[in-house]
């Protein structure tokens, strides 16, 4: 048996796989493959350690088709991990690919290692509540949800890119594809977040919380429930197990009680402040630092006292 | 007329775990159980498709004996008759058995048009079991889905991925995983309840499925489970006046470097 190997459609977070994959190829001392969509991704990934980077050249674009060309190159070299990229169509292939190699596949793995020839992975269980520690068999796969890891500096020697052309899926026809990132807002690469809940009555009031966020230079995040039942906000800006994972230096929670399913999202983050105006709700043992009061009190007074 | 198959997974409510604070262990003793979340729009999404396609709705499920609890539940949502697989090995399955499991229970029962699971389990959130039995099946996937309807037989979708919607068609049989935000799931009346009484559940051996030994060892094995701490300050501003509270707060900011 031997291959790490990496996919990732996101290019940047194919860069940050190769970090955990470096350290796996140091313990097992096994060749460093990664796929990629593009010559351009597949040369910058082969500069920055992969051993080897095979671009996946289609006529097909939908991505979760490529599963099977994927595991057929998996397959072949009798690799031992797959590491993909934790986004909804990375998902896709991993499971796949898993269930192809009758493989384990970790979702959402925050630390890899190994250990008496098997892959020991952290990772959350019941939306954030627990985190446990499975020992997996090899062949594994797993997948990384991107900022777990920051992507590696350049390596010494650049690895080789190869092309493959692979089929897609002709059995799934794609139609229409819809941007949902109605401003090009990033959310995940702000350094500050005011986070919104409903403790705010109307969508108007959430002025409130902009001008916060503009005194603190900060985005402004919410809960699933500002963004999917009262469409507040757009759904990229929720935070949470089925949203964004965001590591800020402040997150500022204002009237949302920090439900598990919440702070799984954001709980990584440098600083918590929250406000609130229940003094029980779960926010505040999350939290750094809080105000219990009323946010529709509080949020002007904090935004005059920061913007001076 | 779509003869779809629900996959559905009975699970102990998160809400009712504890963390024990001696040794971080999870106290479930008092969790009730519940078919897991994204599993009811699942369920609620079949219903919602025979009721306007015509067509049947079957359910299956695999678990421990307590899977048996579900049975009523499940029947009153929607369903006509639940399949169900009750053995030692679901305590510790991983995506990997469960899989196996339920790819051989589907394969007994024949073919289906579409087979319908949640984005994940409310527990463990693997989010693999829709692909991992569309792998198994040989039939494509459509995960993700957060809306769904069936021309004939074609399955029309839309998926909701992180930065986009993306309209497929898919000519069936297929596997569909859903998004919570398909539906709301019916609070069963009780005349549903009453009716679920009446409608046939019929068990599925493990041994019956023709599975190798091995299919039913897991590959991934929980070492330790620990609940999760926050490490936080936890330093709260609750004065009386909020202008005090504002400018503690603006100073422990400025300590944090943060303004």
């Amino acid at each position: 048996m031997a291959g790490i190997f990496i996919f990732s459609e996101d290019s940047a977070l194919a860069k940050q796989l190769l970090t955990p994959a470096l350290e796996l190829k140091k313990s097992l001392a096994q060749p460093l493959t990664t796929f990629a969509l593009s010559e351009a991704d597949a040369k910058e990934l082969a500069a920055l350690g992969a051993d080897k980077a095979v671009v996946l050249q289609s006529a097909n674009k939908w991505v979760e088709g490529f599963s099977e060309a994927i595991y057929s190159q998996v397959s072949k070299a009798e690799g031992s991990i797959l590491l993909v990229g934790g986004t909804l169509r990375g998902k896709h292939v991993a499971a796949y690919v898993a269930a192809k190699l009758n493989a384990a596949m970790t979702t959402d793995a925050k630390t890899l290692r190994i250990e008496g020839g098997k892959l020991l992975a952290t990772r959350v269980l019941y939306a954030g509540l627990a985190v446990c520690e499975e020992e997996v068999t090899l062949p594994a796969v797993a997948t990384i949800r991107a900022r777990t890891f920051l992507a590696p500096t350049a390596a010494a020697t650049a690895g080789t890119v190869e092309t493959v052309t692979v089929e897609g899926d002709s059995r799934v026809a794609v139609n229409q594809v819809t941007s949902t990132t109605t401003e090009g807002v990033n959310i995940t690469a702000a350094n500050k977040l005011v986070a919104v809940g409903r403790g705010f009555r109307k969508k108007e009031d959430l002025k409130l919380a902009e001008d916060l966020a503009a005194a603190l230079k900060a985005e402004l995040a919410c809960t699933r429930g500002v963004a999917e039942d009262e469409h507040w906000l757009p759904i990229e800006r929720y935070i949470g197990i089925s949203g964004q994972t965001v590591k800020p230096d402040l997150y500022l929670a204002v009237g949302l009680s920090g439900q598990v399913q919440h702070m799984v999202g954001c709980r990584e983050s440098k600083v918590i402040v929250a406000v609130n105006n229940d003094e029980r709700a779960p926010i505040f043992e999350a939290a750094d630092y809080g105000i219990v009061g009323d946010l529709y009190e509080v949020l002007p007074l904090l935004t005059a006292a920061l913007g001076k | 007329m779509p003869k779809c198959l629900v996959c559905y997974k009975w699970t102990l409510d998160e809400q009712d775990i504890k963390i024990r604070p001696e040794d971080l262990s999870l106290d479930s003793s008092r969790a009730k159980g519940k078919i897991s979340d994204f599993d009811r729009n699942a369920i609620e999404e079949a219903a919602l498709l025979v009721e306007k396609n015509g067509g049947a709705v079957d359910a299956l499920s695999y678990g421990t004996a307590t899977v048996k609890q579900s049975l009523k539940d499940a029947l009153s949502r929607g369903p006509e008759k639940v399949f169900w697989v009750a053995d030692a090995s679901a305590e510790n399955a991983d995506a990997y058995v469960t899989a196996n499991v339920l790819a051989a229970a589907i394969r007994k029962l024949g073919q289906y048009d579409m087979i319908l699971c949640g984005e994940g389990s409310s527990d463990l959130f693997n989010q693999q079991t829709a692909q991992r039995l569309a792998a198994l099946l040989g039939l494509p996937c459509l995960s993700f889905v957060q809306k769904l309807s069936v021309e004939g037989d074609v399955v029309k979708a839309t998926r909701k991925l992180e930065d986009c919607q993306e309209d497929v068609t898919v000519k069936g049989p297929v596997v569909i995983s859903v998004l919570s935000e398909i539906n709301k799931p019916r609070i069963p009346t009780m005349r549903q309840v009453l009716g679920a009484a009446k409608k046939p559940n019929e068990e599925i051996k493990i041994a019956d499925l023709g599975l190798k030994p091995e299919a039913l060892e897991p590959k991934a094995v929980r070492k330790s489970v620990k609940g999760f701490v926050m490490q936080r300050k936890n330093v709260i501003y609750k004065e009386s006046s909020a202008a005090d509270n504002v400018a503690k707060l603006k100073a422990s900011l400025a300590s944090e470097g943060l303004c």
